[in-house]
């Protein structure tokens, strides 16, 4: 018995020790993506899905016998199409033209070495250094052609196929991997991407769009990338079967993508919407390696064969992987075949020959990779930013760069919750903290404050100045008293009669366990107790946190969105209709938002559409016409969702960089120096 | 001696059977899965249908008993399973990480012990003088000092301020770039070079601990009546300590190796992370943050072996240290 109590001593030791390994956390960061896919329809069957346990699903069978998520279509012939489609022509974008025109419209830059002099201690050696060192080469000389690059990675990527493509990891490898057809730049416009597409028309009426392929694109296997790939690609998103979900997202407002020769590829739209390009940006996958394969493993992963392709894949990118060691390092490598063709070169040849992501999740240590020189950059934290990099002993082999991302972050109320369901109590919330103490103390001066879900340069914010909060204490007390929330028996904490039962004001703040949040978090706490709230913060590992707020199991939290590559993506946050399913996890449920985001999607010619919607949501109230552009009904968005708090806007992050001082070309945009395009194709190493 | 190992045997099988169901209990029961990792990148909406076709893909839709006997049966048939995490199979995740995880573990074990047996035998016989006292205090603020602390404060002198010297050593990591070029030779002496701050991080806190426990096990031994009669029969002080002290406090000892034979595969979360060495314990730590279930289950199972049978192989040796213990 002695043996197996001791036994039975080691089983719960174990699940200690499994129970307390949860910690850490990350941002919870609005991704670019967005695609859809479908299937071919011909003699489909509806069928539905209903093993035990699951909800039906109502699929059909494409012509190869898979399943798909599309309704059956038959597109017409090319000939029908261009004989019934007025096409319009749009731009095709050389993207590091593009970026070597706006560079030269730049103010003259310092030279390099006084930028690299400079200590990055205020906004003015900031931009300075940013100035001098975003330039691209002068002449092919000043380029080491055959450097490699070491870029840190918090954590390893969780695939090698664009389908499954679901973490900034994944996002980094994959526009290196793969080439996309289409893509955005710093200002987070989308276009065609001139190293893939010959020519891209629209239809008139915004249900169509072509794209011509250019012919000289190989996979790294020497098959040429074709139209069929496409096609082939946003079938396979669409088969249930397939895991991509969220690649599926968005592809999946396509009504067909059809491939009427090698080079020739349509996508048909379900409706008009001004947003039908962002759904166009889903990655493409070799047909030739997967087509045979994806009926006996439709997951693409667990085969022997499928594994072997997410160690070894097919590219069409500017990279091929060389070596991948698990956790610790991806290292990819220039693909000759990518930039010439026939021996000659037609894409611009990539300035790094080999591109190596090191993880190292400790953030300590990356700091002390980037002064030895182990990588040649790191997004660093603010701490970091202040009293780590301010010696001679980091200046020495690097230098450093910020940028305004919009990312921002708040308090987030769950406006189903009985504390946060009131207007007015939100509102004291945001009177009560003290906005001041968190910018200039615990995010060391480093951040601007957020008013709205739009960063007031963009294009789609409001154009209704909005002064950010600052801590009131007599008015949040004020609007708390309005909404019924009084010091009741004596109490020293506030109360409310709901339902004739009294409810104190003692509430839960949830956030991920990140040093930064929980002490903005308790700074809340501190704030509220003055005004006789208790707000009691837990700090969670980032999953629990997550499904937490998936549930809406929480009162409160603290989190951030990162931007989208189009704003009508934020309606997965704020519609009414994205409560269920969406990332609205706090409830809020405005009419007059719901209306805008309709409202917003529909081109300018739909008239018909616009004054319906406007009809129906009764957005003239709040004097919003159907001729309304979009900027203006995301502003009026944005003026809305300042006035009923939701959130308590806090502040943006901006990202804090450590370059080597070897690295040039490097440019901020809205999401960071690498995320957009050309993004870390505009890096490059010089001789020295 | 066999029925013994019979009856340990069973009740090792039927502890393990325990562990494992009660472990995949308490995974399944956490909050957030698999599939909801997945769709952490979603910009748009998803249905419930979807959320549930992601759930079948891991297995999530059936309950947790059902999926662990299934479990239970691949395991039977040796299949593990395959990582959701890495995509590919448990057994291929996990032996990638045990090379390097018993490459620093069994390293830091021998050098602990053949390093802790000397100093502890030392202080004993050193009891109470100035250089004992030096080494203990020496002892003390080594097994107070924080592995964490240590590695950081080591990898910033080592790695970075003395990068270009010959004292210089790498910050992280297993291999050198180019390690696949190099001669067999240049690769032993890149790896060793890669394991010196590791092994003296995984080392020291052990070291002080060992030797402070085979002092404090002699300091008892070395008053009983037959050391005092060697003693006094003219035996040297050496073999006083070596041949008839010593040998008494293996029991102990032993104990305390099968104590630590679990830790030899299971690795150490922060100074994995610290020094990006693909080990055991980060695996562990990751596997948990990413609801990888197959993986977890995996080490799991392999370490609750690892577990009984480092107690098991204890008791057998009390037999061989100790002629009075018997189990029959």
């Amino acid at each position: 018995m002695r043996c197996l109590a001791s036994h039975l001593a080691l089983a719960y030791l174990l699940i200690l020790a499994v129970v307390a390994g949860c910690t850490s956390g990350s941002d919870v960061a609005q991704s670019p993506q967005s695609d859809t896919a479908d299937a071919r329809g011909e003699a489909a069957v509806d069928k539905t899905v209903s093993p035990a346990g699951i909800s039906e699903l109502k699929t059909y069978t494409d012509k190869d016998g898979l399943k798909t998520l599309i309704a059956p279509f038959t597109p017409p012939k090319l000939e029908e199409l261009e004989k019934t489609v007025e096409w319009v022509e749009q731009p095709v974008v050389d993207t590091m033209q593009r970026l070597e025109d706006h560079l030269r419209e730049q103010p003259t830059p310092n030279d390099d070495e006084a930028a690299l002099s400079l200590r990055n201690d205020g906004a003015e050696n900031n931009r300075k250094i940013l100035a001098a060192l975003d330039r691209l080469p002068e002449n092919e000389g000043e380029v080491n052609w055959e450097a490699a690059i070491t870029r840190h990675w918090r954590g390893d990527a969780r695939t090698t196929n664009p389908v499954f493509y679901n973490s900034v990891e994944d996002g980094d490898i994959s526009v290196l991997l793969h080439s996309y057809l289409f893509t955005f730049d710093w200002e987070l416009k989308p276009f065609p991407d001139k190293a893939v597409v010959e020519s891209w028309h629209s239809s008139k009426d915004g249900l169509y769009d072509k794209v011509v392929l250019r012919k000289d694109l190989t996979w790294s296997d020497g098959t040429p990338f074709t139209a069929h790939d496409v096609a082939f690609t946003f079938r396979t998103i669409m088969n249930p079967d397939v895991p991509a979900l969220a690649v599926r997202s968005g592809t999946d407002e396509l009504k067909w993508v059809e491939a009427y020769d090698d080079w020739t590829v349509v996508y048909f739209h379900k409706q008009a919407l001004a947003t039908n390009a962002v759904n166009l940006n889903f990655p493409t996958i070799p047909q030739h390696v997967y087509e045979k394969s994806l009926a006996e493993d439709p997951t693409l992963q667990k085969s022997p064969y499928h594994v072997e392709q997410q160690n070894n894949p097919v590219c069409s990118g500017a990279y091929t992987v060389a070596r991948r060691q698990r956790g610790q390092e991806m290292v990819l490598r220039r693909r000759e075949s990518y930039y010439l063709h026939d021996g000659k070169q037609v894409r611009d040849k990539p300035f790094f020959r080999e591109v190596r992501f090191r993880v190292i999740e400790d953030g300590n240590v990356a700091l002390l990779a980037l002064k030895s020189g182990e990588v040649h950059d790191l997004e660093m934290n603010s701490e970091q930013w202040v009293s780590q990099t301010s010696s001679a002993d980091f200046y020495e082999e690097n230098t450093k760069a910020t940028g305004l991302e919009w990312l921002y972050f708040a308090f987030e109320w769950n406006c189903a919750s009985q504390y946060f369901d009131d207007r007015r109590v939100r509102m004291a919330m945001s009177y009560a903290f003290d906005h001041d103490e968190m910018l200039n103390v615990i995010l060391y001066g480093l951040n601007e404050p957020c008013t709205g879900i739009f960063h007031p340069t963009a294009w789609m914010a409001s154009k209704t100045p909005k002064a950010p909060f600052k801590q009131d204490l007599d008015k949040a007390e004020e609007l708390l008293e309005a909404a019924g929330w009084d010091f009741r028996d004596g109490d020293n904490v506030r109360s409310k009669l709901i339902d004739g039962r009294k409810v104190p004001f003692d509430f839960t703040m949830i956030t991920t366990n990140v040093p930064e949040r929980v002490r903005i978090c308790n700074l809340l706490a501190q704030n509220l107790n003055r005004i006789g709230i208790k707000c009691a913060v837990k700090p969670l590992e980032r999953v629990t946190h997550t499904q937490l707020m998936v549930d809406k199991e929480f009162d409160a939290t603290f989190g951030g969105w990162g931007t989208g590559t189009d704003p009508d993506l934020s309606e997965n946050i704020w519609s009414t209709s994205a409560i269920d399913g969406g990332r609205n996890w706090i409830g809020y449920s405005n009419r007059y938002v719901d209306g805008l985001y309709q409202l917003a999607k529909q081109v300018e010619s739909a008239t018909e559409a616009r004054e319906q919607i406007v009809k129906e949501f009764e957005l003239d109230k709040i004097g919003v016409s159907p001729s309304a552009t979009r900027a203006e009904a995301y502003g009026k968005i944005d003026d809305l969702l300042y006035a009923d708090q939701p959130y308590t806007f806090l502040f943006y992050r901006s990202a804090f960089y450590g370059f080597n001082k070897q690295l040039r070309g490097y440019m901020f945009s809205p999401r960071g120096p690498y995320h957009y395009s050309p993004g870390f194709f505009s890096v490059w190493m010089t001789m020295q | 001696m066999a029925s013994y190992l019979i009856r340990r045997l069973l009740i090792g099988s039927l502890t393990l059977l325990l562990i494992t169901m009660l472990i995949y209990a308490l995974i399944r029961s956490m909050p957030g899965d698999p599939s909801m990792i997945d769709t952490e990148g979603l910009t748009r909406r998803i249905s419930q249908e979807d959320y549930d076709l992601a759930r079948k893909a891991y297995g999530l839709d059936k309950t947790w008993y059902l999926a662990y006997f299934e479990w239970l049966a691949d395991v039977a048939r040796f299949d593990f399973g395959n990582s959701f995490y890495y995509k590919l199979p448990v057994g291929d995740v996990i032996s990638q990480r045990i090379g390097p995880t018993l490459l620093l573990s069994v390293t830091s074990l021998v050098l602990a012990y053949l390093l802790s047996i000397p100093l502890g035998l030392y202080s004993t016989a050193r009891s109470g003088r100035t250089d004992e006292r030096l080494l203990s205090t020496g002892l003390y603020v080594l097994y107070s000092m924080p592995a964490f602390v240590m590695a950081l404060l080591l990898q910033s002198f080592f790695a970075v301020r003395l990068r270009d010297t010959w004292l210089g050593l790498p910050l992280l990591g297993m291999h050198s770039q180019g390690y696949d070029l190099m001669s067999p030779w240049e690769q032993t002496l890149d790896l060793f070079s890669h394991m010196v701050l590791p092994v003296f991080c995984f080392t020291y806190g052990a070291l002080a601990y060992e030797s402070r426990f085979i002092r404090s096990n002699m300091q008892e031994v070395i008053r009983q009546d037959y050391i005092r009669t060697a003693r006094a029969k003219g035996v040297g002080p050496i073999r006083v300590l070596w041949h008839h002290a010593f040998r008494n406090t293996l029991i102990p000892f032993v104990t305390l190796i099968g104590l630590t034979l679990p830790a030899l595969l299971s690795g150490a979360v922060i100074l994995e992370q610290i020094f990006t060495w693909p080990g055991m314990g980060s695996l562990m730590f990751q596997s948990i943050g990413t609801r990888d279930y197959p993986v977890i289950m995996g080490l799991v199972l392999l370490f609750s072996i690892i577990a009984l049978s480092g107690q098991l192989l204890a008791d057998i040796l009390y037999t061989v240290v100790d002629p009075r213990v018997t189990y029959s």
